[in-house]
């Protein structure tokens, strides 16, 4: 199976799993036991959390919440921080963003949604007009998911903070971080990253908060893990395996990222234009090639793919209950397009032969889709 | 005290000379809905009882009764020895001790000294005076005590009786092919059936990868749930997909559905010989969809010489609902997989398709080799 959703969820990395082994099957105490074996449990968090901050921000000015997934670090992020007046975020965010801001409403904040472009980014200056002096919080989704189309979130950022101070700047980082290569800004309070997309495991999140923000309160309560911002015994096997590959991604994140932006484009070249249409902007993440066979399914290219032995996504796997993505349509595209999306997504591991088998894969579905 | 469950049968005493095999059916079916449970199954005249269960498992069993078909109604209740003394230790725990209530006695055995209304008042005056808080009330009572004097010396004490699935016991009334897709329709379609005593077995077809397996993993679940009431072990599932596409490609749009039904129908009849069914049941309601018109029925059952059931014909979509939520299929049946049916679908489908333009159009393909070809893709899943 040449594999092409890691944009969904990607294979964990053997070596980091190796290495995190200890972590299951010997040191497998809890973290906050009092005797050598809780501490030494606990030692491998610090440990964790230190290099996992390094990789994109300065860790004196910054803390790292673990939590149990990309979308828990949102729901934090987005109802921590907004809690009165309006909250600004973008009608291309996943899921985990436009749900929660849609729930804002019944807790008495005014969500606004700024429009996006044709490529999935975010009107920038529609964006700063919904900002205003009772913005308490603007989210902005840093790769979007399902065009691969990135926002410039620290200059986003830095003008939010230049209309109102006040307002805390979030953006969802899930398909960012280990891929591009990028620093946290100061004017970025909080930051979210997973650790399935990146080669560890599903079950494992991390917030990033800007230290001098202090008003964040916690999501879960309870026996004060995390400094008290998120409660529950640590998953350390998790944490660990988070923490060994993202060093093996930012170990050569340029290489990967110039080499996979060539596949992308390698791929885009070998489809037939007859064929299919491209949703993805050339200048977008490396890792995500959005095309659209217009007029058929994507839902049954996806499937004819995997009995040819590629498993490609669809607008969003998350999403894949409701017919149309909500975010491509939110971009301006007609039923037929939407209709036949699908979502090429690399890893470092995906090699010129796997490009161009699954070119030739796509190609062959939709010449022979309806028989 | 022994705790029973006291279970009525319907329609079986009916049955005059066939009352011996219908109620071995019914005997057996009860059993096979306990089976895993510890319990024990008694005949008495009239009625069972379950008995010798675990206390946690109580609320189940009453479940898994109510799903029997043939059961009239049934109670969860005490027996106990025929004096006095227990009967009123039995009533005192199934009566409430505040409100309206009364007592009301049937005597199976008329030798038993006090008549029916000298025990409910006995029973009634004892009541009264451990709950000063209860009332008597003979005519709309908020609580009713039954106790039923039985022959050998026992005596059952129940304090509701709750209304059974009714109909007749499955497997009385021969066996038929369930052409199940994953609406709401088909699983209501096939619950009617074996209500009156049909075994069911259940076909399912498919056009992978048009479908997804998620569509068939909804139907292994509603044939699941259905054969708590229905039975059966299997589903059989028949890839239709390359029959579409030669539709599709080489018919008539608007005959799009209406030729694809008559080869489900072929399929389908074949399937049933195969396993012993003397019918096709379907979930048809007349006029709902374009298949479903008079012209549309015709069209398959001209393909076919088994009869076909259509037990939902003169229902309207609300009712379907309505019984598919209290079966229990309703909420599986909802979720958003795209159905055979769905995937091909023409902008207008002909409502009143005739028979000669079909069997022109249907003259376009090579059935006999298309059946034969679906006939081979033909799988079996567990649905247990």
């Amino acid at each position: 199976m040449i594999y092409l959703d890691n944009a969904a969820t990607t294979r964990p990395s053997q070596g980091a799993l190796a290495r995190a082994q200890t972590y299951l099957t010997d040191c497998f105490y809890n973290p906050s036991a009092l005797y050598h074996g809780g501490a030494e449990a606990h030692r491998l968090l610090r440990t964790a959390r230190a290099s996992l901050l390094s990789h994109i921000a300065d860790p004196a000015a910054y803390d790292l919440i673990f939590t149990s997934c990309g979308t828990e670090a949102d729901a934090q992020a987005v109802f921590g921080a907004a809690r009165r007046g309006n909250a600004v975020t973008t009608a291309g965010e996943h899921a985990a963003v436009h749900e929660s801001f849609r729930e804002l409403k019944n807790r008495g904040v005014e969500p606004r949604f700024a429009p996006v472009l044709r490529d999935g980014s975010v009107d920038e200056e529609a964006l700063l007009a919904m900002v205003d002096d009772k913005t308490s919080l603007v989210s902005v989704i840093h790769v979007s998911n399902e065009t691969g189309a990135v926002n410039d979130i620290a200059a986003l950022a830095r003008r939010v903070k230049q209309k109102n101070p006040r307002t805390v700047f979030h953006s969802d980082g899930v398909q960012a971080f280990g891929k591009l290569p990028f620093r946290l800004s100061r004017d970025i309070d909080l930051y979210t990253v997973s650790a399935h997309k990146i080669g560890a495991l599903k079950g494992t999140g991390a917030l990033l908060k800007r230290k001098a923000y202090t008003a964040l309160p916690p999501f879960v309560y309870g026996g004060g893990q995390e400094n008290g911002m998120r409660s529950g015994t640590e998953n350390v096997f998790g944490i660990a395996c988070f923490y060994y590959a993202a060093e093996e991604k930012f170990a050569c994140l340029k290489e990967d990222g110039a080499r996979l932006a060539g596949y992308r484009e390698l791929l885009w070249e070998l489809l037939g234009h007859d064929l299919y249409t491209r949703i993805s902007p050339a200048d977008g993440s490396p890792y995500i090639l959005t095309v659209s066979a217009a007029g058929k399914r994507g839902e049954t290219l996806q499937r004819m793919l995997w009995d040819r032995g590629v498993a490609v996504g669809t607008g969003s796997a998350c999403n894949s209950k409701k017919p149309h993505s909500r975010v491509l349509e939110a971009c301006g595209y007609p039923t037929a397009v939407l209709d036949g999306v699908l979502r090429v997504s690399f890893s470092p591991a995906t090699s010129e032969e796997d490009v161009r088998a699954a070119a030739a894969a796509m190609n062959d579905a939709a010449r022979s889709f309806g028989g | 005290m022994e705790k029973v469950v006291i279970v009525r049968y319907a329609e079986i005493h009916l049955k005059g000379k066939n009352r011996g095999y219908f109620e071995r059916v019914f005997c057996v079916n009860l059993e096979k809905a306990l089976k895993g449970m510890k319990h024990e199954l008694r005949r008495t005249s009239g009625r069972y009882l379950i008995a010798a269960f675990e206390e946690s498992d109580a609320e189940e069993i009453l479940s898994r009764v109510s799903r029997v078909f043939g059961v009239h109604s049934y109670s969860l209740g005490y027996r106990v020895p025929n004096d006095l003394d227990h009967i009123f230790e039995a009533a005192r725990a199934v009566c409430p001790t505040d409100g309206t209530f009364k007592v009301e006695t049937h005597r199976a055995d008329k030798r038993y000294p006090m008549t029916s209304l000298e025990l409910s008042a006995a029973i009634g005056a004892r009541l009264l005076e451990s709950s000063p808080a209860l009332r008597v009330d003979v005519h709309a009572p908020q609580h009713t005590v039954y106790l039923d004097i039985r022959e050998e010396g026992t005596a059952l004490v129940f304090g509701s009786f709750e209304e059974g699935a009714g109909g007749m016991p499955v497997g009385t009334s021969s066996k038929g092919l369930l052409l199940i897709s994953g609406g709401i329709d088909s699983p209501v379609a096939g619950y009617m059936m074996a209500k009156r005593g049909m075994e069911v077995e259940y076909l399912h077809f498919h056009s992978y990868p048009y479908t997804n397996e998620q569509a068939k993993d909804k139907v292994v679940e509603l044939a699941r749930i259905l054969s708590r009431y229905a039975g059966g072990e299997w589903l059989s599932t028949v890839k239709v997909t390359h029959i579409q596409e030669e539709i599709h490609k080489k018919c008539a749009p608007e005959l799009n559905v209406t030729l694809l039904r008559r080869f489900m129908f072929r399929i389908a009849e074949r399937v049933a010989k195969k396993k012993g069914a003397k019918c096709l049941i379907t979930g048809e309601s007349l006029g709902q969809v374009a298949s479903q018109t008079m012209e549309g029925i015709t069209s398959s059952n001209a393909v076919v010489t088994l009869p076909v059931l259509r037990p939902l014909i003169g229902f309207d979509k609300e009712e379907i609902i309505v019984r598919a939520k209290k079966i229990g299929t309703f909420d599986t049946s909802v979720l958003p997989y795209e159905d055979c049916c769905t995937v091909f679908l023409p902008e207008f489908p002909a409502i009143k398709p005739k028979l000669s333009f079909i069997e022109e159009e249907e003259g376009k393909l090579d059935v006999e080799g298309l059946v034969e070809e679906a006939l081979a893709s033909c799988e079996r899943i567990s649905i247990h």
